[in-house]
């Protein structure tokens, strides 16, 4: 047990939900009446789910951990089970060292209270004693940013600074083992910066970290070791290189490589030896060739695509598109508007796409090939091949869906128009 | 009131960090066997976090209130003046040889106390739902603080009674060294009770619904008002069943020199006070496990 800090085996945790929840001494008596006059009907069980099943993994001191999934796949429950707030129904966990839950920021604050007194409030009911929060007192104030308001009651606050206040006691808590529950990207983004600093300083510590979260940014910025888990189990467990284009592919709409992405499937029908035109092979590369999944801002992607065009005749207008993480087609380029020639059917074929440097925000595309006709109205083909991130410290899907900068200009004293990039230079005598 | 002054100084740079524990603790996390388990010494890491509950119910209880603290004596004195001109005066029940003002006082000091607690722990788990669901602390000490609280309120107008004895001329006998135990018998009848109700009104809500009627049928079942004398000799054993009257018994015995005590009403009550706390804490912890489920 020497440094693994958490050795989780076959955790387990089964829920009754719906009617199977009784409330009142109403319901209950109502139910066992019920069950008494239908006795010799078999008993439906819709009423138990399995949040988490067989779930076993080790954590070693100082590892930070993600725990990534699509919703309800247990993740919450998970760190639930491990904080000690629920009990799981089978399995065990063995811990090591003190451990201190984030699940939800401000839980416990009361608005009635000044800051100060929450500030002491929420310090103890996360776990610190008296003594703690005395000696982290000025450290917990200068990082919320609050100080002016420290005596006022909380119920006057805006969002933005109780969110920080709350974020700032719990930034505080320093014990061997910190659960977290998706509560990194709160406030603005100067705040939101101060907190990827307190999480990167939380790496240099030895702390053992178990994070949740949706976001991938974080992930593969902070852990060394990610947990794919999928409805209540664990899909995988390896590095962020292996794991997250995994979860990304699943979250994508497709199960597999080359699927067809929902919106198409109703027009294509389901058997691709009947398709007029299938995408065989796809890539993608960056400037020099080499595979990558992670693209600066400005960067150029190639994409390499592999075809078979089965149609005599038929030479497709090739479109490919790059799909939002949030379902936005953020930009499509077409072989016959840009022209390519493309060799017409029946045939195997590939391409080969140079985009312009990427001026998308950044976010995860997916890339998804069709092949229409010159009109953009026949559908013959449509897969999805691929997906890649844009990285950028500032431009995300809030900028909207892509950025480049402008020519600014303002008048001088004088009232000439000036400005850096403008087209009108006036000479200063 | 736990304060820091925030000052700043250019020199330090680095809190040195909060010393921690050398030897780490190992916690194993599983399904709970067997009945319950006491578990008594996590309850006694969590004390700060009763007394920051403790503090926090008391701060809030009179927050942006002109008069405050002058709350916590205003109820027993206007229900006092209100059972003297009813009961006192109308009605003209016997008091003890005792004028029946400082009678009903020496009765009504624990019975709010009382009354106040099981309310207010009545509902308290739900209230914290939010805590519950999200934080792991023993959830023993949310009633707790519920039943710790309200001694504030006593403390308070226990200075009114002592004012009130003085004005009344009348004197306290030997018995008032026993007055901290009776005190004692109050908490501990109220934890009882408010851990049994705290932990049914998570699972059945009806229960924080019946709570109001449950304190107003208590208090007429309780000597609070007239006095136990004022019961046929045949009842007395079923009636002191209720707690409360071996502790308003003490309280009469102890402030107002009553001659003589009921004891056997007395030795009742503080069985019954210990079987509803051990009991409590027992269903309390088995129905802990699954307080962050069904909250």
């Amino acid at each position: 047990m020497n440094d693994t800090a958490i050795r989780a085996l076959g955790l387990a945790k089964e829920y009754k939900i719906g009617e199977a929840q009784h409330n009142t001494l109403r319901d209950q008596i109502m139910a066992g009446a019920r069950s008494l006059l239908r006795r010799g009907i078999k008993r439906q069980r819709h009423d138990r789910f399995w949040a988490l099943r067989d779930v076993s993994f080790e954590v070693k001191k100082g590892e930070m951990v993600g725990i990534i999934g699509h919703n309800g796949a247990g993740k919450s429950t998970l760190l639930k089970i491990l904080s000690r707030i629920t009990e799981p129904t089978l399995g065990r966990a063995e811990i090591q060292g003190r451990v201190g839950s984030l699940l939800e920021v401000g839980t416990g604050f009361h608005f009635e209270l000044t800051g100060r007194e929450n500030v002491y409030l929420y310090g103890a009911i996360l776990g610190m004693s008296k003594a703690e929060i005395d000696s982290k007192f000025k450290k917990i104030v200068e990082f919320s940013e609050i100080e002016q308001f420290l005596d006022t009651a909380v119920k006057h606050y805006s969002s933005g600074m109780y969110v920080r206040l709350a974020f700032a006691v719990a930034a505080h808590l320093d014990p061997e083992i910190l659960l977290i529950d998706e509560v990194l990207s709160v406030g603005d983004l100067a705040f939101q910066r101060k907190c990827m600093e307190q999480a990167r300083s939380l790496r240099e510590s030895d702390a053992t970290v178990v994070v949740v979260s949706h976001n991938m940014f974080s992930i593969k910025a902070m852990c060394d070791r990610v947990i794919y888990l999928s409805h209540g189990k664990v899909l995988a467990d390896g590095t962020p290189a292996e794991i997250i284009p995994l979860y990304e592919r699943d979250i994508l709409g497709g199960a597999g490589e080359l699927d067809t992405p929902r919106w198409a499937q109703a027009r294509l029908g389901s058997d691709m030896e009947k398709r007029s035109v299938t995408v065989t092979g796809m890539q993608i590369l960056d400037e020099v060739g080499q595979p990558r999944s992670v693209f600066d801002f400005g960067e150029r992607v190639r994409v390499q695509v592999k075809y078979q065009i089965r149609q005599r005749s038929l030479r497709p207008n090739f479109v490919v598109a790059l799909i939002r993480s949030d379902g936005i087609s953020a930009c499509n380029y077409s072989s016959s508007l840009d022209g390519l020639n493309v060799a017409p059917g029946p045939g195997e074929g590939e391409f080969e796409l140079l985009l312009p440097p990427v001026k998308l925000v950044a976010d995860l595309y997916a890339v998804h090939v069709m092949a229409w006709d010159e009109k953009f109205q026949q559908l013959y083909g449509a897969q999805i091949g691929g997906s890649f991130h844009v990285r950028h410290d500032l431009f995300n899907s809030h900028f909207g869906v892509y950025h480049e900068a402008a020519d600014w200009s303002s008048p001088n004293s004088r009232g000439e128009r000036v400005g850096e990039n403008s087209a009108v230079k006036v000479e200063t005598p | 009131m736990p304060s820091a002054t925030v000052t700043t100084s250019a020199a330090e740079e680095r809190v040195p960090p909060f010393p921690k524990p050398k030897v780490l603790p190992i916690t194993v996390v599983q399904p709970s066997k067997g009945w319950f388990q006491l578990d008594l010494r996590t309850l006694w890491e969590y004390r700060e976090l009763l007394y920051f509950l403790v503090w926090r119910d008391i701060k809030v209880r009179y927050k942006q209130t002109a008069i405050g603290a002058a709350w916590a004596i205003c109820q027993p004195l206007l229900t006092m003046m209100i059972f003297a001109i009813i009961f006192g005066k109308f009605a003209k029940f016997p008091s003890d040889n005792v004028p029946y003002p400082i009678f009903a006082f020496a009765g009504l000091l624990p019975w709010i106390y009382f009354s106040q607690s099981i309310s207010r722990s009545g509902a308290s788990l739900v209230a914290d739902a939010t805590l519950i669901r999200k934080i792991y602390f023993p959830r023993f000490v949310i009633p707790a603080a519920s039943v710790v609280a309200p001694l504030v309120d006593f403390a308070l107008s226990f200075l009114i009674l002592l004012v009130m004895m003085g004005w009344y001329h009348v004197r306290p006998s030997w018995a008032t060294l026993l007055l901290p135990l009776f005190v004692g018998l109050a908490v501990c009848a109220a934890m009882g009770v408010s851990l049994w109700l705290s932990a049914l009104n998570v699972r059945y809500r009806d229960v924080g619904h019946a709570i109001p009627f449950l304190v107003q049928f208590w208090m007429y079942a309780s000597p609070v008002a007239y006095p136990l004398s004022l019961v046929p000799q045949r009842w007395h054993l079923i009636y002191s069943l209720n707690p409360i009257v071996a502790v308003v018994e003490g309280f009469r015995w102890g402030l107002l020199g009553k001659q003589t005590p009921e004891l056997g009403a007395i030795l009742i009550g503080s069985v019954v006070s210990l079987i509803l706390l051990v009991s409590g804490l027992i269903f309390f912890k088995r129905m802990e496990r699954s307080f962050a489920d069904i909250v």
